[in-house]
């Protein structure tokens, strides 16, 4: 099953790398929510700095959102999906796929727009950059995860557009609660530490849960 | 005590409001079925 | 002409279905329903006694806590509907589902106006985001999801399996919104807002409590009846959409 997921993954990372359509919207996406940001917070201001932890999570939702779209969408549009659902394998290794291609794509996005937002608000980090690190990937799983089974979801709707985003923020609220926390502890004050971790952990049981969720209930998602 | 009453009359519009949405409903039903008669004789 | 009328003989059964007819458990719960609707209008006002702080507004409780109830239990039979119709795949589950999600979220907006009211009335703010408030707000936003995904075009067997698989995630989704924002509070504000029965714990007065369960009673026969209604009303629908089809396959041939 990994086997077959990593061919779809490859398949659409090959794919996205052919084009770099969906990349390259995304990074520059996020490079202009960093610009609308800078109006909205002013950037010579010190309190700003308070801000940075939650603005790094508005990034990676709303470019991870342009992303998530496409990646089934464009299965729908070109109505590949029926060719991957006549495929022998399972409907899980396609999510499996879809999830790893979403979530390279995403990582990418974070590598080069984080630095930047840093470096344009000039915000120094006072705490670790490892921890920093972890957090970025525990979230960025959960929400790519569940994102990615609402998009395949949302994808038999014509406006799923509009539809995955109503679906897909209340769902994760406890992911991004937790996450901003977690982020904003371990940027600035990093004396709390054991509540960041404590963050962590409740990020990572619900990566896990929804992980297992998503795997068992896609079958009945992806049915013809 | 006011907002004893506000919060009161407040439920009540809300549960008798889609009361009425459902009799909405049910009235255009009703019509399609009367429509779906007619056409059927 | 003999043809028509046979047709007709043939057709008017299923148009006969049509009106709603009272079954007995119609009858049974619309009585209960009033019955116990009264009763708890008697326990609230005459039986209960007035609380010492906040007077009469705290009456508010009973109407507060019993629609919170109802909105859970209705978020909950969506969920096991929900499971039960991608096991069995028979579609009178997915209309409870559907009917159920419904009449949750609008118990769900009744427990988000009143709870503001009373909160500008005991704390003097309109909201807190406190961990029961928060958590109900993402629990509307999510049914509110769960209907937009029944708004899909499409076959209904497409829409309803869809929309079984979001019901389950987003009741799964519920308890983890809760804790996490639970915590996410107690970390700031130490001290949480007595609001829920669970809170107040002994606090309550017995009169009180007789008061609340009457009201809870209340609610659940409400929720029950409309469910039932709604359940028949969708059936209704549903006949007269196949009746509709059936139509015109005959008008085009």
């Amino acid at each position: 099953m990994l086997r077959t997921a990593l061919t779809i993954a490859k398949k659409d990372i090959y794919s996205e790398l052919r084009t770099k359509q969906v990349l390259g919207t995304m990074i520059i996406f996020a490079g202009l929510v960093i610009l609308v940001l800078s109006f909205a917070f002013d950037p010579a201001n010190n309190t700003t700095k308070a801000v940075i932890p939650g603005a790094v999570w508005i990034i990676i939702v709303f470019s991870g959102i342009l992303g998530l779209n496409r990646s089934l969408v464009s299965e729908q549009r070109n109505d590949t999906m029926h060719g991957l659902l006549v495929a022998p394998m399972d409907a899980s290794s396609i999510y499996l796929g879809k999830f790893l291609a979403n979530f390279s794509m995403i990582l990418v996005v974070e590598l080069v727009s984080i630095p930047f937002l840093f470096l344009l608000f000039d915000f120094k980090i006072t705490g670790s950059i490892l921890y920093f690190i972890l957090v970025l990937f525990v979230g960025s799983f959960g929400f790519i995860a569940i994102g990615t089974f609402l998009a395949a979801l949302a994808s038999n709707s014509k406006s799923s557009e509009m539809l995955l985003p109503l679906l897909l923020f209340p769902m994760t609220s406890p992911v991004l609660i937790g996450v901003t926390q977690a982020t904003k502890i371990i940027l600035t004050n990093m004396e709390k530490l054991p509540t960041a971790i404590a963050w962590l952990q409740l990020v990572t049981a619900y990566d896990v849960i929804f992980f297992v969720l998503c795997f068992l209930l896609i079958e009945y998602v992806l049915e013809v | 005590m006011g907002f004893m009453y506000a919060a009161y009359s407040v439920v009540w519009v809300i549960i008798f409001g889609y009361m009425l949405l459902i009799g909405k409903r049910h009235n255009s039903l009703k019509k399609d079925i009367e429509f779906l008669k007619q056409l059927d004789r | 002409m003999s043809m028509n009328l046979e047709r007709e003989k043939a057709q008017l059964p299923m148009v006969d279905l049509a009106p709603v007819r009272s079954s007995v458990i119609t009858k049974l719960l619309y009585g209960g329903m009033v019955v116990s609707m009264l009763a708890a209008f008697y326990f609230i006002f005459m039986y209960a006694e007035i609380e010492k702080t906040m007077g009469a507004v705290q009456k508010i409780f009973y109407m507060h806590v019993p629609s919170a109830w109802v909105a859970f239990l209705a978020f909950f039979v969506t969920f096991v509907f929900s499971i039960l119709f991608l096991v069995k795949r028979k579609r009178i589950f997915d209309t409870y589902a559907y009917v159920s999600a419904e009449i949750g979220v609008v118990f769900t907006a009744i427990v988000l106006t009143t709870g503001p009211i009373w909160a500008k009335s005991s704390w003097n703010t309109w909201w807190a985001w406190e961990p029961r408030l928060t958590t109900t707000l993402i629990l509307f936003f999510l049914f509110m999801a769960y209907l937009m995904v029944r708004q899909m075009d499409g076959v209904w067997d497409k829409k309803a399996r869809l929309a079984a698989v979001f019901g389950i995630i987003g009741f799964a989704d519920v308890p983890i919104v809760f804790f996490a924002i639970r915590w996410w509070q107690s970390k700031f504000h130490p001290i949480v807002f007595g609001e829920g029965p669970s809170q107040q714990g002994g606090g309550i007065a017995p009169s009180m409590l007789v008061a609340l369960l009457v009201t809870i009673t209340a609610f659940t026969f409400l929720y029950a009846y409309i469910l039932h209604k709604g359940v028949s009303f969708e059936n209704m629908r549903i006949k007269v959409g196949h009746y509709k089809e059936k139509l015109r396959e005959r008008l085009e041939n």
